[in-house]
């Protein structure tokens, strides 16, 4: 148990209580095996491989090393090491206790987590393969739906289930739903019964209504799915015989005022609700060949940026709740962002600079997804070049200094390869290509631009600026529209947040999250799930949930 | 751009001379400014001397400093009354917290909202005025409309400095924007109604001065009670001249009353005709005129509900008339007030939340000021020895805003049919012959010590100088 | 409260309220918050007001420029002004013991004064006039705008007119009142100078019309009365200034020696040396009104040693005959005989004793205190020789404020 009463994100195999990474091979094996005593705040106990943020903490730095530390990986195996337990998904005692904040985090981390699995079978050629050993009941089923093929042992009893519906009132909160239609295609009137049974479904209907892949005997069990993760790992093309980087401790400073990290500082103005992102371009050379990038590893500039800023936003998520809006500065030479970013654009096919790439896509994705005001300011001194355009790319508002009086010293910005297609949102789309609704002429008019410095007038003329401020407005323009922007309702920001940032297009990651926050949280909050006799709250302790029956 | 000496172009005790901001906006603002003047100030006024009151600072020997200068030349200043660190709010949901220095982000876009509205009036009223120096009944007037003129002219200043000191590049449009809109011009008028009114000739100017001024005053008031101590400080200090405004309405009307009733004894007469006819305004015909300016100007302050007042007041952004001294609580939570409403064809009142009702708050609070200078003006008639009294009409009386807007409803208060509205309104309102008939009386005076007939001299000059005094030399 | 107001009388200020607005400026403006209001008047609290005089320019109208001798146990409370319609009558306050006058001015006053039997009653018409508006607590800073000499450079006296300009601080005075001038520094005992009084020497509107100005006529002190050399502090201070050097001034005070100001009123003045200063201001405010043809004479009795000491003599040749009958006195003059005042008097005994006769002629005696018992004598033979009793008429003349002396 953790005293702290803040989530560090930051564990390492060492350190796992409830999985087991074990590497053998092209082939991994993920095993929860979860602590019962093992849960990351008091007041519930983690039985029947149930799970709490602890527990998926631990899975997604799991599949970090997997994805760094063991390139030779191809196919990984996820599976209980519980009797006849696969796993019965999020603890029910554990959300029963939680604040809403608390599950809102919980299932955005989860469904990330998720969604990183699938991100990984789509540009890392990382196949999983669920192998469901037991009962699967809500998560469980819905972390087997994340993986490419699911495996149910055929032992007459385990079956795998949604019961949230009929047992808890409340909906699955990790993506379930969707991906039972969208990712499974499990008829819709089938899907209605499997989510209404508490008990779930078994063997051969299972299978037949496409809500696993395969059913094997106990017997067979372990041989058919290792067989099944050869023959997947067969298709990747992840390295042979690569040396992989080691993920050593992310070092991280903190005090009452924020995180400092080697190349991002979170400062929080508690006051103003605001915390300020700073991030800085390399201040040393970075190496430009494969084998410098291979040596430097976790001390990669790109690579400890993605590891420090993942860290610095799932830190600021948990624990800051009550700051609302993140600005976004940066500060560097804008010719060593461009220069890295034209490395990751040589070296594209490396696996390595693919992960790396992959874990800044995933990092950035999760800005997108923050229930938080973000803005950039571009002001002196700052490097808002490729990668890190994505920031101000990602922003609600890009405020950006005009210095009418000394243009030379006028703060710049610049596109990069990487801008038009290597970070794409989780909708598909380039921030780029979000912000101008795919208008082709609008992107390549940026498009042109590419590792030229923009002036503020240039960018705004491209569109890329909200707002440009000369010197002497740019302190009262800046207090004004954060105090303007903390006084409205943080409900109604996120919403319209969301609302906009999502503007368009829509993926299967997008509806999850969409559905996350407009079902679940409703649902969440209602009575039938959270009062004193909502579901809910009533469940394990022998009453029954009272519901206002009234349809809304 | 030509550098402007701002010390000495524009007296000010806001630290002008060393405030980059602020000089960037008004090096833009006070070249239009100037042309706006030009264009819409005083018609054909460029080259008088006008014997003017200028503040030069904020203390109180400072800021009434009389000269002849021209009016172009008028060195509009930015003025506040000195600070108090200790200042804290005292009314509204932020009661007990310092008092702001800066434009709370939150609050950002209702005080730019309260400030335009308000700085909006002070360029309209000199737009509405201009015309008037040509039918000045005498020097001593013309002087006292100038004055007028120059401090609404400094009033819109005092916002504009609001805006450009306090809201960005907004403020700076919006203080562009107050130049560009025209009172009474249909496709771009002035923000509120009576601000788009003509005032065609003096005894209109008097009436304004007096009546719609005065809302000024009182929205001034308010706003010096404001949480934002800027907007606190600057309408304090502005209050101080729009007393000046009121003097000039009050005695004016009560030049021409006496200046009736003299004429009354001459001929011995109350006869409409005969005074008309010896050139002096009938007590009727003013009745009607105060009539029309007091029902036009209450409905200034509003509708009679407003969500908006109470998000004012609650924000601490607008308090009440002389909030500091009242004694509730200065929250009004649960409280109410009287509002007029007519039910089953008759006045009655109902009980609003308080806190919705503070446009009628401040309007009940001005109409019992407005009172008291009509009573004033009734002492000049009771000395006169004439059984005339003038009244201001029932609150509900020919209103365009609010519950009570196009209520017929005569001056005494009672609901009445659209056939006796028809058949009275000649009697209660100025009628198109009443307006010719006083516009036929203005011609220009202008020779020193010399008064048009239809109005008294003063008691006293300006300034301790004699009513004589060479008040405008025309150059 | 003013430190130097007598115990008794209060100079109590208040505010108009046929002229006031209700724009409560006034009470905004006024530090000490005397100043407060009901429905019908804005009011001054006696118990409060300091006479700082803030409010007086804020106000838009003039009301709050109010002043009136009461004894203190009659102030005018909060609750009489809240219900008036207008000002009272001045109340009746015992004219021989001046509200707020510094003890000082009061010493020099009754000195001035004691050759008439006290001060006397000003007359009906003169303008009320405002005193100690500026005490020696908070004085107004005047400018000087002029200071030239009025006797020629070989006269043995150096008299110089002194023009002070109080720029936009009210001073108002009335012809024949006195102003205190303020010597910066101290005395050889370390105390803060006497302040020094001095009339007028120009009419009520400035000595340039319609500037807020006054002029005084100084003469620079270098021997005492009986002749010993001696450096007289405030006229040496004065005689020295420098254009546009600032001076501590305080008063205006008296409220006696006052030109009536009905129309076809005439003046008898007999004056020597500087006591011709409220003669001057006088005459010329009469002067200015030559063209209202209001009527009434002028005639003036001026002493001195020579022509060429006589201050204003150039201007005052240039009058014309029928505005003013002048009659010099020089005791110094070679090859003729020693005339004073005293015997010019005598001689036009016949018009002085028609002047006195009637009573729409006021009579103004000012100069050094030498001048006095030469000049009740003049009268007395005058009156004698014309069938008049003078001790007789001199009170009532008194009585009706037609007779002012003021000497030092």
């Amino acid at each position: 148990m953790s005293t702290d009463p803040r989530v560090d994100y930051r564990t390492e195999p060492s350190r796992y209580r409830h999985w087991k990474l074990a590497c053998d091979g092209p082939i991994a094996t993920l095993t929860m095996d979860i602590a019962e005593d093992g849960g990351i705040r008091d007041g519930y106990k983690l039985k029947l491989n149930s799970y709490d943020l602890g527990v998926d903490i631990e899975l997604s730095d799991a599949l970090q090393r997997i994805r760094f530390e063991h390139p030779e990986v191809r196919s990984v195996i996820v599976t209980s090491g519980k009797d006849r337990i696969f796993c019965s998904g999020a603890n029910i005692f554990m959300l029963g206790l939680s604040t809403h904040a608390w599950k809102v985090n919980f299932c955005k981390f989860t469904n990330e987590t998720r969604n990183g699995m699938e991100d990984a079978s789509r540009h890392s050629g990382l196949k999983f393969i669920a192998a469901v050993n037991g009962a699967c009941a809500g998560g469980g089923y819905e972390l087997a739906l994340a993986c490419d093929e699911i495996w149910l042992i055929d032992d007459r009893s385990s079956t795998v289930a949604l019961p949230e519906v009929p047992l808890l009132g409340v909906l699955p909160g990790t993506g379930g739903l969707t991906r039972v239609t969208d990712k499974r295609h499990v008829r819709h009137d089938l899907a209605d019964v499997f989510c209404t049974v508490t008990e779930g479904i078994r063997g051969q209907r299972a299978k037949d209504w496409r809500l696993v892949d395969e059913i094997v005997r106990p017997a067979e069990f372990a041989a058919a799915v290792r067989r099944r993760a050869e023959a997947l790992a067969a298709g990747s093309d992840r390295p042979a015989g690569a040396a992989g980087v080691a993920l050593t401790p992310l070092a991280r400073r903190d005090d009452d005022a924020g995180y400092r990290y080697e190349h991002v500082d979170v400062a929080i103005d508690r006051a103003a609700r605001t915390a300020t992102f700073t991030v800085r371009a390399p201040a040393a050379p970075q190496p430009a060949d494969v084998a410098g990038i291979e040596a430097a590893g976790a001390r990669w500039w790109p690579l400890a940026l993605a590891r420090e800023l993942d860290d610095a936003i799932l830190t600021m998520r948990t624990n800051e709740l009550a700051i609302g809006t993140w600005l976004f500065r940066t500060e560097g030479d804008i010719d060593a962002v461009l220069a890295v970013d034209a490395t990751l654009a040589r070296h594209a096919q490396h696996w390595l600079v693919r992960e790396t790439v992959g874990f800044l896509r995933r990092t950035l994705a999760r800005l997108d997804v923050s229930s938080r005001t973000l803005f950039a300011l571009v002001d002196r001194g700052s490097c808002f070049a490729g990668t890190l355009l994505e920031l101000a790319l990602a922003a609600d508002r890009t405020y950006m200094l005009r210095l009418p009086d000394a243009p030379a010293t006028e703060p710049t910005m610049a596109a990069s390869a990487l801008n038009f297609g290597a970070y794409p949102m989780v909708n598909g789309q380039t921030r780029l290509a979000r912000r101008f609704y795919d208008d082709a002429a609008q992107i390549a008019a940026v498009e042109r631009t590419q590792g030229t410095r923009l002036a503020t007038s240039e960018a705004d003329r491209l569109g890329l600026v909200t707002s440009a401020p000369d010197d002497l407005d740019w302190d009262d323009e800046i207090r004004l529209a954060l105090e303007e922007r903390s006084s409205m309702s943080p409900d109604a920001l996120t919403g319209m947040e969301a609302n906009l940032r999502f503007g368009g297009r829509e993926t299967m990651e997008t509806r999850i999250f969409g559905r996350l926050s407009a079902w679940q949280n409703w649902i969440f909050i209602r009575p039938n799930a959270v009062g004193d006799k909502g579901a809910l709250k009533v469940y394990g302790k022998g009453g029954k949930a009272q519901f206002d029956f009234q349809r809304v | 751009m030509a550098a402007i000496d701002y010390s000495e172009k524009i007296p000010n005790n806001v630290n002008l001379a060393s405030d980059r901001t602020l000089q960037r906006a008004l090096e833009h603002w006070q070249p239009n400014y100037l042309k706006w003047w030009s264009e819409m100030g005083p018609d054909g006024s460029t080259d008088f001397d006008v014997y003017l009151r200028t503040a030069v600072s904020v203390d109180p020997s400072g800021w009434a400093h009389f000269d002849h200068v021209k009016m172009p030349d008028y060195r509009w200043g930015i003025f506040l009354t000195p600070t108090d660190a200790d200042r804290a709010i005292h009314f509204g949901e932020h009661l007990g917290e310092p008092a702001w220095q800066d434009v709370p982000g939150e609050h950002r876009a209702n005080l730019r909202r309260i400030i335009v509205t308000q700085g909006d009036t002070e360029p309209a009223s000199v737009e509405q005025q201009r015309h008037l120096g040509l039918t000045c009944p005498s020097q001593y007037d013309l002087r006292n409309l100038f004055q007028v003129n120059v401090e609404e002219g400094r009033h819109l200043w005092a916002m504009v400095y609001l805006l450009h000191r306090y809201f960005g590049r907004d403020g700076r449009e919006e203080a562009e924007a107050l130049l560009e809109r025209r009172s009474g011009d249909a496709n771009n008028p002035r923000i509120l109604g009576a601000f788009n009114e003509k005032t065609p000739d003096w005894l209109s100017f008097f009436m304004f001065t007096y009546f719609t001024d005065r809302d000024g005053k009182f929205q001034l008031c308010a706003l010096a009670e404001s949480g934002f101590d800027p907007l606190a400080r600057t309408t304090k200090f502005m209050l101080t001249e729009e007393a000046h405004h009121m003097f000039v309405g009050e005695s004016g009307v009560s030049r021409i009353i006496q200046r009736t009733c003299d004429a009354m004894h001459e001929l011995a007469t109350d006869d409409v005709a005969k005074l008309r006819a010896a050139g002096v305004i009938d007590l009727p015909t003013i009745q009607r005129y105060l009539n029309f300016h007091f029902s036009v100007t209450i409905d200034l302050f509003g509708a009679d509900q407003s969500s908006n007042a109470a998000t004012f007041y609650s924000a601490g952004l607008k308090g009440r008339f002389e909030e500091g001294k009242r004694a509730d609580d200065h929250r009004l939570h649960g409280q109410t007030y009287k509002v007029l409403e007519i039910a089953d064809g008759r006045l009655g009142e109902r009980e609003v939340p308080m806190l919705n009702a503070l446009n009628e708050v401040l309007r009940d609070d001005y109409i019992k000021d407005s009172i008291g200078g009509v009573n004033r003006w009734n002492k000049v008639i009771e000395k006169a020895g004439i059984p005339f009294r003038l009244a201001v009409p029932h609150k509900a009386f020919n209103r365009k805003i609010g519950t009570l807007a196009n209520a017929r409803v005569s001056p005494d208060g009672r609901v009445v049919s659209e056939a006796e509205w028809n058949a009275h309104v000649r009697d209660w309102l100025p009628t198109a012959e009443d307006r010719a008939f006083v516009a036929s009386l203005m011609g220009r005076v202008v020779a020193p010590g010399k008064f048009a007939n239809w109005i008294a001299p003063p008691l006293a000059g300006i300034n301790k100088q004699p009513v004589d005094f060479a008040y405008v030399r025309f150059n | 409260m003013t430190p130097d107001i007598a115990p008794d009388v209060l100079r109590q200020h208040l505010i108009d309220p046929e002229i006031c607005i209700r724009c409560n400026t006034c009470e905004e403006t006024c530090p000490i918050d005397a100043i407060t209001h009901d429905d019908r008047n804005y009011v001054v609290d006696p118990g409060k007001c300091d006479s700082c005089n803030v409010c007086l320019a804020p106000c838009p109208t003039g009301a709050i420029d109010n002043w009136r001798q009461v004894a203190r146990a009659s102030a005018y409370t909060i609750a009489q002004q809240l219900a008036w319609d207008a000002l009272p009558p001045p109340q009746a306050v015992d004219a021989a013991t001046p509200a707020d006058i510094p003890q000082e001015v009061a010493r020099i006053t009754a000195v001035a004064t004691a050759g008439q039997g006290g001060a006397a009653a000003p007359p009906w018409s003169a303008a009320h006039p405002y005193v100690n508006l500026h005490t020696l607590a908070k004085p107004a800073v005047a400018t000087v705008s002029g200071n030239f000499r009025l006797t020629d450079d070989g006269a043995s006296s150096d008299i110089r007119h002194i023009v002070l300009d109080f720029g936009s601080t009210a001073f108002p005075v009335l012809e024949g009142q006195t102003i205190g001038i303020v010597p910066p520094g101290t005395d050889a005992h370390g105390r803060p100078h006497f302040v020094r009084l001095y009339s007028i020497a120009s009419p009520r509107d400035g000595e340039r019309p319609r500037y807020n100005n006054v002029a005084l006529t100084v003469k620079r002190v270098t021997e005492d009365h009986a002749g010993k050399a001696v450096r007289g502090v405030a006229s040496n201070y004065l005689c020295d200034l420098e254009k546009g050097a600032t001076v501590h001034v305080v008063g205006p005070f008296g409220t006696s020696f006052l030109m009536p100001n009905h129309p076809g009123s005439s003046l008898l003045m007999i004056c020597t040396g500087t006591g011709s200063a409220p003669m001057r201001a006088m005459t010329e405010r009469r002067r200015r009104r030559i063209a209202l043809k209001e009527g009434g004479q002028l005639m003036l009795f001026f002493g001195a040693r020579a022509p060429e000491e006589l201050p204003y003599f150039g201007p005052l040749m240039k009058l014309p005959r029928d505005f003013i009958d002048i009659n010099f006195a020089f005791s110094r003059v070679p090859g003729q005989p020693k005339q004073y005042v005293q015997d010019v008097i005598r001689t036009r005994g016949a018009d002085v004793v028609r002047l006195l006769r009637d009573e729409q002629c006021y009579v103004y005696v000012c100069g050094l205190k030498g001048m006095e018992d030469g000049v009740t004598e003049a009268f007395r033979d005058a009156c004698r020789a014309h069938g008049l009793d003078w001790d007789a008429l001199l009170p009532a003349m008194r009585a009706h404020g037609r007779y002012h002396l003021e000497t030092y």
